[in-house]
């Protein structure tokens, strides 16, 4: 490792001292199949309990239904998909979005997860990573795990909070 | 009498009516320069730190036209150009010249792009023969104020004699129409024209509706007086005195010394420092002719001199102090600008002169009491071609603004471009120390990026200085804004804008950005 990217790493090792991100707990999964996305949220806003979870949903990636949580109230947001497709035999145009949990709290030293069904079309394309951009409002401050590295890059170590991805395997 | 008090009222009410004005200095441009625009702006707008008098201003299209079809407009301190609606893609540059309140033209160019930006350069400046003739006037005119004057009033005053006023009088003789010749070159240079339009009114008009008009009226007259002092006119005591009095309030009307705040010292500074130059250096003609030819009556001639002239040097001294203090801001301006180096030449020559006078004054005065004059003779020879030098000198100050008014005009810019967003970033003054960040953020298309927020993150790898975050915020200007970022060191700095556009997405651009030493 070169000296700068030692450098890097020790500033960011050292700003955040428990250096995880909100993160998908099943890290492969198949295109054309069901996927249960687990989101992981290890801690809150810099010490702030998190009050609020928001996952966009990518394009290509269809029939979401989030896992009620108790203490939490759940929301979808639905709009239209950039293409149709097809599921089940029937063209879909249009569904959810976005999911929000919210209402809750989930104090910083505690753990949580925050879970919804999805399917993974076969447009999507295999041996990429499918990245699902997710907000983390908490009682003050908001993390933002949005960020996408140019395509067929690998997160940089200079990415800070880097969207929770899953890596896209061919159709069995 | 009457008409001698009349005169002197004229001078006064002339020399102080000129409002409040300094060396103007660029404060804002909008769109500032090195803007990458979606399309043509209506209108470019400077501001400046005073009222200004628009002089030639030119745009330049993206195309490489020159263009005359930009309307100007000035209100007060703020000039705004009006763009012509079919302006072509690339980059179009407005130079602009505008007269400050001393008089002196302040020059500059400002560039912008519509689109993506092209190769157009700015006009060259004015040419070097005119810059030439206005300096040789302004020698001139330095002649005629402290020889010629200057003698006028020693020769009327301190000598009561009428030996040694050739000299005076060839300075004056070169004094008045380097006076009227300095205004038409400053015409020319406040338009941009070439010489031959001299034989035109415009450049006339222009330079005398300047503070340097009214001043260079009161110098003709007091160099008028000071001739007819000489042919020992009626009253010509008084009309010495008078001119004298011209010179001081002539120098005291124009010029960035005169104009710089705070003007209530400054002003007066110029006055006394000018009168001061006047009497010093007005006495070294006449005294040198005196001792040669008459040694004898020279001697208490030469003892009532040097005893004002000693409280004289010492005024001479402290005024300019205070008007070098004004005008440098920081010692370091003394070696860093053109200004600065200026000075310290002319007072290395002041150095020289005051050890010249010295001499006179302790081993070659003495000398004379015994019957010898000659060393005195060649001395004062000496001193007088060390004055020309200074003048020579101080003439070359009417082309290096003082460091108070230096302002970067176009501050450091780069362009990060992508097919998603183009950012254009700009840093002012783009040099180690506090700056000021402006963020212009387009989509690829080239129209306005809305984001919900920005931020600004720099670092300096080689001197291991980490990233730096900072929040921009938007301005009225539709462009993001960072003030006072402290950038401690010079180098290539990594520059990281992050635009988030929705809650789920952000832009990130980098580059590179190589900040100058202070």
């Amino acid at each position: 490792m070169s000296k700068r990217s030692c450098l890097i790493l020790a500033a960011t090792l050292a700003a955040s001292p428990a250096a995880a991100h909100v993160t998908l707990e099943t890290k492969q999964a198949a295109v054309g199949s069901y996927y249960k996305a687990v989101f992981a949220v290890p801690h809150g806003c810099a010490g702030s309990p998190t009050v609020k979870l928001r996952v966009q949903i990518p394009e290509g990636v269809i029939a979401v239904k989030p896992m009620p949580k108790a203490g939490w109230t759940v929301d979808v947001l639905e709009g239209k998909y950039a293409s149709e497709y097809d599921f089940h035999g029937s063209k879909l145009s249009s569904g959810v979005k976005e999911v929000t949990w919210s209402g809750g709290k989930l104090p910083d030293r505690y753990y949580d997860e925050f879970v919804m069904q999805t399917m993974l079309t076969d447009v999507l394309k295999p041996n990429t990573i499918l990245y699902f951009p997710v907000v983390q409002e908490c009682e003050s401050g908001i993390s933002r795990w949005i960020e996408i590295p140019a395509e067929g890059a690998a997160h940089s170590h200079e990415s800070k909070s880097p969207a929770p991805g899953v890596k896209l395997m061919p159709k069995p | 009498m009457r008409l001698l008090a009349a005169l002197t009222t004229l001078l006064l009410v002339a020399g102080f009516a000129t409002g409040a004005s300094a060396h103007a200095a660029l404060i804002s441009v909008t769109p500032a320069s090195g803007s990458i625009l979606a399309s043509a702006p209506k209108a470019l707008e400077l501001r400046f730190n005073e009222t200004v008098t628009p002089g030639a201003i030119r745009l330049i299209d993206g195309a490489g036209r020159a263009r005359d079809d930009a309307r100007v407009s000035a209100s007060g301190e703020a000039i705004s150009i009006a763009m012509p609606p079919d302006l072509p893609q690339g980059t179009a540059v407005v130079s602009y010249r505008v007269i400050s309140q001393d008089g002196h033209p302040v020059a500059g160019s400002v560039i912008f792009s519509i689109g993506t930006p092209t190769a157009t350069q700015p006009p060259a400046s004015a040419d070097a023969g005119l810059k030439v003739l206005i300096w040789l006037t302004r020698i001139g005119l330095y002649l005629g104020l402290f020889v010629g004057v200057g003698g006028a009033l020693f020769v009327q005053w301190m000598a009561r004699s009428l030996t040694g006023m050739v000299a005076p009088g060839v300075a004056l003789a070169i004094g008045v129409p380097s006076a009227v010749i300095s205004l038409g070159a400053l015409g020319l240079d406040l338009l941009g024209l070439p010489l031959p339009a001299v034989a035109t009114t415009a450049p006339w008009k222009v330079a005398f509706a300047t503070s340097a008009g009214p001043a260079m009226l009161v110098a003709i007259a007091a160099m008028l007086f000071a001739l007819m002092a000489l042919r020992n006119a009626g009253y010509a005591r008084s009309l010495a005195i008078l001119a004298f009095i011209g010179v001081g309030l002539s120098l005291a009307m124009t010029g960035h010394a005169a104009t710089a705040p705070p003007e209530m010292l400054m002003r007066p500074a110029i006055f006394l420092h000018g009168v001061g130059v006047a009497f010093w250096i007005g006495a070294l003609a006449p005294l040198a002719a005196l001792v040669s030819m008459s040694p004898d009556k020279a001697l208490p001639i030469v003892n009532r001199f040097s005893r004002i002239a000693v409280p004289m040097v010492g005024l001479l001294a402290l005024s300019g102090l205070a008007l070098a203090i004004v005008q440098l801001e920081k010692p370091a301006a003394l070696i860093e600008t053109w200004y600065g180096l200026v000075l310290l030449a002319k007072l290395a020559l002041v150095l020289l002169l005051v050890t010249l006078a010295a001499l006179n004054r302790f081993c070659f005065t003495p000398a004379l009491e015994r019957g010898r004059a000659a060393a005195l003779k060649r001395s004062i020879v000496f001193e007088g071609a060390i004055a020309v030098a200074i003048f020579a000198l101080v003439a070359g100050w009417r082309f290096t603004p003082p460091p108070r008014t230096l302002v970067p005009e176009t501050p450091l810019a780069i362009h990060i471009h992508t097919d998603k967003a183009m950012f254009q970033v700009l840093v002012s003054p783009g040099k180690a120390g506090i700056d000021d960040f402006v963020l212009q953020l387009m989509t690829g298309g080239g129209t306005l990026l809305e984001a919900k927020e920005v931020t600004l993150t720099l670092s300096l790898p080689e001197r291991g200085i980490e990233p730096m975050e900072q929040g921009a915020s938007l301005g009225p200007d539709h462009y993001w804004h960072v003030r006072k970022v402290e950038l401690p060191f010079a180098g290539r700095w990594r520059v990281r804008i992050d635009a988030l556009v929705t809650d789920f997405e952000k832009i990130t651009l980098e580059d590179e950005l190589e900040l100058a030493p202070p």
